[in-house]
Parts: C-alpha cells; structure tokens; sequence
C-alpha cells in the first residue's frame, strides 16, 4: 500500500511543479538549505583548517610537557592510540665561541621533526622551506645569534661540552613549540647531540616535550589519559582546546554568519508555511476525491506528506548543491587569509541541509498539511464544504517548536534556544496585537482620504479590501513583518559589525614589541622611539616571579585538577605594577588599587626606582611574614582557570624573596589588541627593588624603518618584535571575512523576497475573486491594478514599520548579549524599511497580479467552473 | 425494500433478466438499506431537516432513479447512500454493513473498490492523466498496479487513443468518459451518478448516458443515479422522487418536468 500512495503522491508532484505555490515552496526550501548548508560546510572547513594550523603552531595535535624524560609506556599508549610521536628538548644555556658568550634558548628536535609545515631557512643560498630539523652535529641560528655572536655559516660553536657546526639561519620556525620563554636567541640542534652536549642533568632548567599528531579520534581516545596526566602535573595541550585565540572579530563573524543563516531558515520557513496554505487549499477536491474512493485518512496525509517530502528531498540536494557551490566561494573570497589549504567538505553539513529541509517542512507545513486529513469525502457534491484552517496558535505553535529546536542544533545552546523561543513567541504576541491596532489605525487614516484624485480613491478602495479579509490581511503583515525585520537586522548587524572592526585595529596600531629594555636603558630608549614613532604603549616595567603556593597550599593542590598543568603555574609569569589600570583592560570584579594602597605614592613607578625604597608598599614588604598581603589584579580569564576570586591569596616566589599577594580586582582585557598585556598586576612600590626589565608596543611609520637598524646598534640586548606580519593578517582576516558576510547577506534578502512570493502567490486567488467583482461592477483595468497597488502599498507600508520596531529592539538586545557591542538608534531604519517595504511590495504584489487582470470576470470568480 | 415505498415500477424495456423476476430485492441481500433516515442542518437559529424518515432498499443488480427539484436535498441523500455524509438519525446498511458502526475510515474502506462515482462536475484530477485518472481507484483498492485494466476501460469508453491526455486536454464529454470508466474499472458493485449529463450538451449528455447503461449492463453492476431529467431516469429499472425530504414511487412523463431545470 504504501508502494502505491508514493507513486500517486510521486505522479501528481510532477506535474504540480508548474503551481506557483509548489514553486514557492520549492524556492522556500531550497534557500533554506542553501543558505544553512553553505554555513554549515563553509564554518566547518573553517574550523577543522583553523585546528589544523593551531596544531601547526603548537607544534602537533597534542603536546605533552615536562622536566622528566617521559616514560616508555606513556609513549606506547600514545602511539597504540594512533599518535605519531616527535621528541624534543628544550633548555637554556650558554653558547660560546671565541670568548664570546650569550645564553640561547635551546631546541632539539628529532627525525620525525616537524609533523605540519615547514621552516624557512638560509643555508647561504636565499631563504629555503624545509621540513626537518637539523642534522646531528649541526645547528641552526636565530640571526640575533648570528649577530650577537658574531658567527657564520659554517663556524662552529660550543654548546656545553660538545661542538657544532652552524650551518642554517632559522627566519622562521614551522612551529612555534618550545617558546620563546626567555627571549633569548633560538639555537635549533638534533636531539642525537642533547647527551653529547652534558647539558642534562639533574637541576638543570630543561623541558622535555612529546608532540604528537594524530586524527581526531585518537586525540578523543587519550582525553582519559591526559586528565591524568594533567593532574601529575605534566602540562598539556591539546589543538581543540589551547589553539590560539581565534580573535573576536573572526568570533563575532561566525556568530554573524550562523545568525544570518538562521534568519534564512526562518525567512524560508514562513514562505514554506505560506505556500503549504495555499498548496493544500489546491488540494482540498483532490483529497475529498480520494476520500470518495475509499482513502483513508491516514492514507491521505502519508500521500501529501510523501509529496511535500519528496519536494524536500530534491530542494535538499539543490540546496546542498547551491551550498557547496557558495562555500566554494566563501572560501574563495577568504583564500588569502586562509595561509593553508582547508580539508575537503565534510558530509555533515550535508546531512544537516536535509535534515533543515525536513525539519522546516514539518515545522511550517505540518499542521497546515494536517487540515487535508479533515477533509470530507461530501466536498465532492458539495464543493463550499472545506474544512476550518487550524488555529493560527497551533501553526505558530509548531513553528516555533522546530524553529527552537534548530536554534539549539545551531548553537549549541538550549538555554539559549529556550530563552529566544520565549522571547520570540512573547514578541509574536505582542506583535499581533500592535500590527491589528496599527492596520486599523492606518485604514482609518486612508478613509479619511477625501479627494477624488484615482489615487485616493485607490486607496479608499484598496484599504477597505485590506479591510474586509482582516485576518488573512494580518497574517500576511506579521509575515513581512517578520521578513523586513530580518532583512533589516541582517544589514545592520553587518554595518555595525564592520565599523567595529575598523574601530578595532586603527591605523597606528602598534605593531613593534620591544622587549628586555633594562633600566638603565629606559629613558635613553623612550628618547629615542618617542619623536619618530607615531604610537606608543607605556613603559611597563617587567618582573619575572612564579607562583609558589595558593590560598597556602602548594599550587597543584588548590587548582582544579585540569589546571594542574597549567603554563602559569609552571612557567615565570611576566609581572609588572601600574597604579593606573591599563589602556583597553577593565576591571569586572572587585575594586583598583585604592590610594591608600598604592601608598600615596602613584608616581613611584616613573620615578627613580632606587629612590622609591622604603615607600609605599616597600614597608609592607619588609613586613610581610606577619603583616598584610600584597593586593593585586588579576586577569579574569586566568582567575577562572584556576578558580581563583576576590580575596584568595597567591605566593609569589621573586628573585629569593617571597611575596604574599591577595587579588583585590579582576580585570578582562583585550588580547587582540596589539598591547602589551599582563595576566598579574602589582601595586607601586613592591617589585622595583627586583631585577627588571621593560616591554613597550609602538607603531613605526614606513618612512622610519631604519630607527631599527639604529635600535639593535645602539640598544643591541633588546629584543625587538616586528607583528606587521600578524598584524596584516588580523587585518586580512577581517577585510575578507567581510566579503564572506556580504555573500551571506545577500543570500538572506533572497530568502526575503521568496517570502513576498510566496505569500502573495497564496493570497491571488482571493484577489483574483475580488478583481472580478471589480470587474464585473465596471471598474477598468488601469482602476484595478490602482487598488491593488494601494492595497499591496499599504500593507508594505505597515510591515515595514512593524519591521523598524523589531528590528531595533532585537538589535540592542542582540549587541548586549551576544555581539558585545554597544548599542545605539538607526533612524535610517524608521525611514527606509516603510518606504522601502511599500514600494517593494506594491511593486511585486502589483507585478504578480498582472496576469489577474487581464483575465475574464468570469474565469476569476470561477464561473466557468473546474478547469 | 421500503414499507413507505410501493412497489417499484419496472420499465418494460428493461431487459435485466437477473432481477425481472425479483421485484423485491429486499428478500434477497440488498446492496444497500436505509432505514427511516433524517438529515437536519442548523443554518444560524434555524433547523433545517433537509431528509425525514427516508426508507429505501436497492437489491443488487438494480438500477435505481432519484429525481427531484433543485434544493430537494438530492446530493444531501447521495452522500448519505454513499456514506460520505452521516444522517442525523436512521441507519445506513451498505453491502450488509451497518454505517454508524464505521468511524470516517471504516465508511472510505468500505467504499474502496466496491463503490463507483460518477459526478456532474467530472472531479478529474487535473494534474494526472486520463489513465492516472483512471487507475485512481484502483490503486486504493487490493488491485494496485493493474495499468492494463485501466487501459482497457479507457479503450471501452472510446479514449483508447487519448490515454496520456490531461483532462483539460480533453473536451467535456472525454473527460465524462473518462469518469465513467473510472467509475467502472475496480468492477463496483455499486455505481452513484450524480447528474453526469448536467454539464453537458444534449448529444454529448445522451452519449454518455447510452455508455454509462451499457457498461452498467454488462457488469450487472447496481445503479444509483440522481437526476432531474426525466428521460434518463425512465432508462432505470425503478423512479423515486424526492420531496419535502421523502421519497415516493414516481413514473415520469416523456418530457422533461417543468422544476427539473437547474
């Protein structure tokens, strides 16, 4: 039986392709899965090509850390997992050659060295790619080495108890594993030599790192494995969860984009919902004929249903299609930010375009479609019999049931989906009830219009037919409403998003670090930066201290056992203090130093620091075994990692002293902005009598390149780090992603005007019923097309104002909540979207009833009966 | 058979052997039994009873005539003998099956393949082919698929050549054709025809109805046919008229009465 109800489903959607409403619905679906498809893939090529080149700059998938050599049997666990594994050694040690000494920072890299991209190396030839390290008994330079050592290709240096030979200059690594803990110069070597050298023993500062690369499955496998790990201490990263930061400019664009394409999906589910109307109001005789011939009911809605799926599944893979094809052009747009070649497509996205196509069929056809079931087998003696519509509650019931239920496929979130869905059908409430006092209000308005000019005589007539079908009237303005709101809020978003990114990276972002300037060499340097640089970051003095205990415990202890391996507790954390909080941070929780903190002694920081003794917080130092701690201001971020607030205490261990600190203020900052940031901040008068060092940010305008040159003569132990490279590509990422939101914008003014489409294709035949009257009463083609103009105006114009309300209220609770922007008032939106709702709807509704007025009366108040 | 109807008139020139002899189809099982039905209908505050305590009984193999004025609830009673609609009070039994015991679904499985339609509108479905047409029933019935059988009615109608026409394709008489022989492919045992000439010129009306009694004839299948021309209900086996909600016996005149006009 079933066999059969497919085939009679399959044979009539043949043919019924050639309806204006299964037309709709097919443009309604296939925009659907079009836009949530291209998305889709595009965001998940996007994501799986970004995890690719975190693992690239971590150096693999997974790399584990400590100052142990790591055991054979967590090597065979990795490697039974599926992992391929890469050895190395990093320390920091004195390399010489002819008296000439300078620490470097060590890394010793195995065969397998390095698992993803290449290194550019001189080998005296011009800048080469390799993907290898060193052979044993050589090694290769960082060229600050080179400089400061003064060697060349060729020349060998001691590196503890063993010699080497130079034979590369290092410009970049293909990772950046190892780090760059001390800034001192890279010297890269073969792991065969690490014995060699004598370098290992016991006490000695060296780090011990297995990078491992391997599918995502395998890093799933070990997620137990490295739990453990973590809580012995080892420190972990692992490419999903410590890859760089993505940035929030690229972070907003993929909310964007998955905003824009649920805005598709919706726009695409009332034209579905509309047309359905009409396709099942076509349908109505079919169905009471099959009734009459002994279908069930059952029956009837598997035949409908399998037509209507049927449709689906061929709008889904035409959608699928169009998605693949528009991601291919997302990427395109991007391909020169994208530094690597992103994997292939995946087939989930494809699966979700079904999937969407399905879902948004039985959402917004569903309970329309179940109307065909109610059908009476009497209708085919008696044609007027159809059965009730179902309640508008039920229809927009289900709607947003699905609708909610992709909000949370998409996002992730179900609170999220729960909290929009409320919001949603609330405003959809209220919606009705202002669009019903507004269409009132405004026919009100229109009859007043005495005149007998054509035009206001066309739209006396036109609002009173707007009039006469209230409801239908109403649930078409809720529609466009609907449609011009999310037109709307698709545009401005972008506008506001873009502006925001310019804001974001100024020209005179800085875009050197200088860093290890010691302080003697403060002023002299300021001097010389200052007058030729167009932007310049404090001066913030740096003291290097680790964390010895929390709260009194050992820091392992008081953690949560995943940050047991955490790099800040492992590492030297930079430390600076300021008495003012630092340009782009902003304290969250707790309060700034107050005065009485910062010892009445705000400047001690710029003054002398050998002068500063004995003031402000140096007191409390001295007294600190027994006395207050030291208040400090810690990132938020860090705070949450290792579940530190207000009022907990943390033990730094500088130099030989220890420092009992208590946080008083938490602070967020801005990691994307190109300054010199800091996780701890001190009060005044604590670390200066530390050895320091200082860290400005500055941006050197094209024309004084050459101050560099002048820099490492003059200033040759600071370091200087040009992020022009980065700095471009941040700048890259937003140009182009940019684009990529243009395309998507695009896409969902498309599924807006499928809306117009569809709804007005479902309302001709009413209209046409009218026009006839209006013709049979003597009105002339030019008197018809007026009042339908002026009725489609009307109502363009009202939705276009419903449209402008929404939109403004969604935008700012939008920038609040989820964009993090600030937000303010579009008056162009009050002015354009009535207007423009107006002209584009009169101009399409008057367009699509052209071929109503060309017909005889009589074929349009169905006189000549079933055709 | 009825207790307030007499005795159906039998048209001499009726040659149906089968059932000559057995005026009362009641004795035998009837195809269809209505006892004492009533259709009321509230329009607004008022009750309306279209249908009051109507009695009939066809016997299987019968042709039967319902006539009556326009408004006289003739379609009211053709839904309600087809069991598309339900009486307000009385019982329906159709092929032995008491209809009040069906839900909407019990009463649609019933009729699939066991009752015909023929309509005065057509009711073609304008998307499908004049065989699609035609096989429509047949694939609600347990013999899906038989393409062959519909070909065959449709070359029984005279069609055989128009097959792959859509109906609007056809003219008004085709399509009729194409109605009847849907009505005729699942071999019902029951056919409704509803004015099947009312849309129709008098030629093309007389052609359709010569084919509709043959066909009739030669499956020996029941005949209901609601009409308010007189010429064609002689051509039954049996008149009724239906009036002030009741029907009676009736022989109708050579011409057409007057109220018979729609």
């Amino acid at each position: 039986m079933s066999d059969v109800n497919w085939r009679l489903a399959m044979r009539s959607l043949r043919r019924d392709l050639r309806a204006a409403d299964v037309r709709a619905l097919f443009i309604a679906l296939v925009l659907a899965v079009a836009a949530s498809t291209m998305i889709a893939f595009f965001l998940d090529r996007l994501e799986r090509g970004l995890e690719r080149q975190a693992g690239q700059m971590l150096g693999g998938d997974l790399v584990l850390e400590q100052r142990d050599p790591f055991s054979e049997e967590l090597r065979e666990r990795l490697e039974n997992a599926g992992f391929v594994l890469s050895d190395q050694v990093d320390l920091v040690s004195m390399i010489s050659r002819d008296g000439r000494f300078q620490p470097a920072s060590i890394k010793a890299v195995d065969e397998v060295y390095p698992h993803y991209g290449a290194s550019s190396v001189d080998f005296g030839n011009g800048t080469e790619q390799i993907a290898s390290g060193p052979a044993p008994g050589e090694a290769w330079a960082d060229p600050r080495l080179i400089e400061l050592v003064e060697i060349e290709l060729g020349d060998r240096v001691q590196v503890g108890q063993t010699e080497l030979e130079i034979t590369g200059i290092i410009e970049r690594e293909a990772d950046q594993s190892g780090g760059f803990s001390n800034f001192n110069p890279r010297l890269m070597i073969n792991t065969a030599d690490v014995e060699a050298t004598g370098l290992v023993q016991e006490g000695s500062r060296i780090e011990f790192e297995i990078l491992a690369a391997g599918p995502p499955e395998a890093l799933e496998q070990v997620q137990g494995l490295l739990a453990e790990l973590r809580r012995d201490g080892v420190e972990v990263r692992d490419v999903r969860v410590d890859r760089p930061q993505l940035g929030n400019a690229l972070q907003r664009a993929e909310s964007y984009l998955g905003l824009a394409g649920l805005a598709a999906v919706l726009l695409a589910g009332v034209a579905v919902a509309m047309s359905t109307r009409r396709y099942v109001e076509r349908h109505l005789d079919t169905a009471a004929l099959l009734r009459c011939f002994g279908a069930s009911q059952r029956q009837l809605v598997t035949i409908f249903s399998l037509q209507l799926m049927g449709l689906a599944l061929v709008a889904a893979v035409i959608g699928a299609l169009l998605g693949l094809i528009g991601q291919a052009v997302l990427i395109w747009l991007l391909v020169s930010f994208l530094p690597m070649t992103l994997p292939p497509p995946g087939l989930m996205p494809l699966g979700l375009g079904v999937f969407t196509a399905l879902a948004v069929l039985v959402g917004f056809a569903g309970p329309t479609l179940l109307r065909i079931k109610r059908v009476s087998a009497l209708k085919v003696l008696r044609r007027e019999l159809d059965p009730l519509p179902p309640s508008a509650w039920l229809v927009v019931g289900v709607a947003s049931l699905v609708f909610g239920g992709l909000l949370w496929l998409y996002s992730g979130s179900l609170p999220l989906a729960i909290a929009l869905l409320i919001g949603g059908a609330a405003l959809l409430g209220v919606l009705w009830m202002i669009s019903a006092l507004l269409l009132s209000g405004l026919l009100r308005v229109v009859q007043r219009f005495s005149g007998s000019s054509e035009w206001s005589q066309a739209l006396r007539l036109g609002g009173r037919q707007l009039a006469r079908r209230r409801q239908a009237g109403l649930g078409q303005l809720l529609a466009f409403s609907v449609t011009f709101f999310a037109m709307a809020m698709i545009v401005l978003v972008r506008g506001d998003l873009l502006s925001t990114w310019q804001d974001q990276l100024p020209d005179n972002t800085p875009n050197y670090f200088a860093i290890n300037i010691q302080p003697s060499e403060r002023d002299p340097f300021d001097a010389a930066v200052s007058p030729r640089v167009e932007t310049q970051s404090t001066l913030y003095p740096m003291v290097r201290g680790r964390v010895i205990s929390i709260n009194g415990q050992p820091p392992g202890d008081a953690v949560p056992p995943d940050a047991r391996g955490d790099n800040s507790l492992r590492r030297e954390l930079n430390l600076t203090w300021q008495s003012e909080v630092p340009e782009g941070n902003a304290v969250v929780a707790g309060e700034w130093f107050s005065p009485a903190q910062l010892g009445g002694d705000a400047n001690s920081e710029e003054g002398n620091e050998e002068g500063s003794e004995g003031q402000g917080w140096m007191s409390a130092v001295e007294a600190t075994r027994q006395a207050a701690p030291v208040p400090i201001s810690v990132e938020d971020g860090l705070a949450e990692r290792l579940g530190l607030g207000i009022g907990d205490e943390m033990t730094f261990s500088v130099g030989s002293d220890e420092i009992t600190t208590q946080i008083t203020s938490l602070r967020s900052l801005n990691w994307d902005s190109f300054q010199p940031n800091f996780f701890v901040i001190f009060p005044p008068g604590v670390l200066e009598q530390f050895g320091h060092s200082y860290i400005t940010a500055f941006h050197l305008p094209e024309t004084e390149q050459g101050l560099i040159r002048e820099l490492i003569t003059d200033f040759p132990g600071v370091s200087l780090l040009n992020v022009d490279a980065i700095l471009g590509q941040v700048r890259d990422v937003l140009g182009q992603v940019t684009r990529a939101v243009e395309l998507v914008l695009a896409l969902v003014l498309l599924a807006g005007v499928s809306v117009l489409y569809a709804a007005l294709t479902a309302s001709l035949p009413v209209r046409a019923h009218e026009s006839g009257l209006l013709r049979v009463f003597g009105a002339g083609s030019k008197m018809i097309s007026r009042v339908q103009g002026a009725e489609y105006a009307l109502l363009g114009f009202a939705s276009g104002l419903m449209g402008a309300v929404l939109a403004e209220l969604t935008t700012a609770a939008l920038y609040i909540f989820l964009l993090d922007l600030t937000p303010r008032l579009h008056v162009g939106l009050w002015v354009f979207l009535p207007i423009g709702g107006a002209v584009l709807i009169g101009v399409i509704g008057h367009a699509l009833s052209r071929g109503l007025r060309r017909q005889a009366p009589a074929a349009s108040l169905g006189l000549l009966g079933e055709a | 058979m009825s207790s307030e109807s007499p005795r159906s008139e039998r048209q001499p020139d009726n040659d149906n052997q089968a059932l000559s002899d057995i005026p009362q189809g009641a004795v035998r099982h009837p195809v269809l039994h209505a006892d004492k039905l009533s259709k009321k209908v509230t329009s607004g505050e008022r009750s309306l009873t279209i249908l009051h305590d109507l009695s009939l009984s066809v016997a299987a193999g019968e042709s039967v005539a319902i006539l009556g004025k326009s408004g006289a609830g003739k379609s009211t009673l053709l839904g309600l003998l087809a069991g598309l609609d339900t009486p307000s009070d009385g019982e329906l039994t159709l092929f032995g099956h008491a209809l009040s015991r069906l839900d909407e679904d019990g009463r649609a499985a019933l009729r699939a393949g066991r009752v015909g339609f023929v309509f005065q509108n057509f009711q073609l479905l304008p998307t499908l082919s004049a065989l699609e047409n035609v096989m429509l029933p047949l694939e609600l019935s347990p013999r899906a698929g038989e393409t062959q059988t519909a070909a065959q009615w449709l070359e029984r109608v005279g069609l055989g050549e128009r097959v792959n026409h859509l109906p609007k394709q056809l003219s008004g008489g085709e399509q009729q054709r194409v109605a009847v022989a849907r009505a005729f492919v699942t071999d019902p045992e029951l056919v409704f025809a509803d004015e099947p000439t009312g849309n129709l010129d008098p030629d093309t009306g007389a052609q359709i109805i010569d084919l509709l009694f043959t066909l009739n004839r030669e499956a020996g299948t029941t005949l209901i046919l609601v009409t308010h021309d007189h010429a064609l209900a002689r051509r039954c086996d049996r008149c009724l008229r239906l009036d002030h909600g009741k029907l009676e016996a009736f022989v109708p005149t050579a011409a057409p009465i007057d109220e018979g006009t729609q």
